[in-house]
């Protein structure tokens, strides 16, 4: 009888506990691993969150079409967010070569990688919030600060979030958490392509933002 | 279909190069110009995901334990 499989109650489970099988492990498709999969949905997610902010920009923009994009006396500095554009690309670049270096075994290479990452999303922030001190207008400023301020600021939370990410990577880079194998380095894979994201996204706000 | 951060990184690389074209039009002519190229360019991105995202599915529905598997 197999009545070892059934914890009892009083103490008596040692044996129990020895034949007791837990739930099968969860299915998993061999083509996509899940953390992939969890921040493919998330950036989905993500896409549809920022898609609502662009479709708000644009419904101002173009529908109720004021009569000066951005209102009078106020002006955009252009050359401040294309240098801070600059940056961030150039962070997509190093995160990026962080990864190549840790599938080809060089942690050294992952550590500067993450560092300088780190070092140009921190960069970023603080010239944007630097920008926003000197814009000279506020969220209450018409619709237009209210969907600047907005869509700036979600993409800055998004950096604020990135750099939290990147911070646990490079701490647990510098305690020597990640090899060239695949499954262990997940840790740098996830917020890379979080990072990347950001980028993406970044490129897109100053487009539309600052330059159309 | 891979989806990896190699792969991401790529499309940072396309998507910079397409928002450069947009900025460079905008600059050399109008803004609305500018404009009509994005769109163009989001709608030729919108056809391209939705493909890529069929194909897939199509791939992890036929993976070896999905459904529509067959030996």
């Amino acid at each position: 009888m197999e009545s070892a499989s059934v914890p009892l109650p009083g103490g008596g489970g040692k044996a129990a506990e020895a034949h007791h099988h837990g739930p099968p492990e969860a299915n998993q498709s061999s083509r996509i691993d899940r953390q992939t999969l969890g921040i493919l949905l998330f950036i989905i997610s993500e896409v549809m969150l920022f898609g609502a902010f662009f479709a708000s920009y644009f419904f101002l923009r173009v529908v109720v079409n004021p009569a000066s994009w951005p209102p009078k006396p106020f002006e955009l500095p252009v050359g401040i967010a294309g240098m801070n554009t600059a940056i961030l690309v150039s962070s997509s670049f190093t995160i990026h070569y962080a990864l190549e270096a840790i599938r080809k075994g060089n942690r050294q290479g992952m550590k500067l990688g993450l560092v300088l990452t780190w070092l140009l999303g921190l960069t970023f922030l603080f010239v944007q919030i630097n920008e926003y001190v000197h814009l000279g207008f506020s969220a209450r400023t018409e619709a237009f600060g209210t969907i600047f301020y907005s869509l700036t600021g979600l993409h800055g939370a998004h950096v604020f979030v990135g750099l939290m990410l990147l911070t646990f990577a490079t701490i647990r880079a510098f305690r020597g958490h990640f090899d060239k194998n695949p499954d262990k380095h997940f840790g740098v894979e996830i917020p890379g392509i979080y990072w990347h994201f950001i980028d993406i996204m970044w490129i897109i706000v100053f487009a539309t933002v600052y330059i159309l | 279909m891979k989806f990896n951060e190699a792969v991401v990184f790529k499309w940072v690389v396309i998507v910079g190069i397409a928002a450069a074209t947009v900025i460079g039009l905008t600059l050399l002519t109008r803004p609305l110009v500018g404009a009509l190229w994005g769109l163009v360019l989001v709608i030729a991105g919108c056809v391209y995901g939705y493909r890529w995202t069929r194909q897939w599915w199509r791939d992890l529905k036929d993976r070896p334990g999905g459904p529509d598997h067959s030996v």
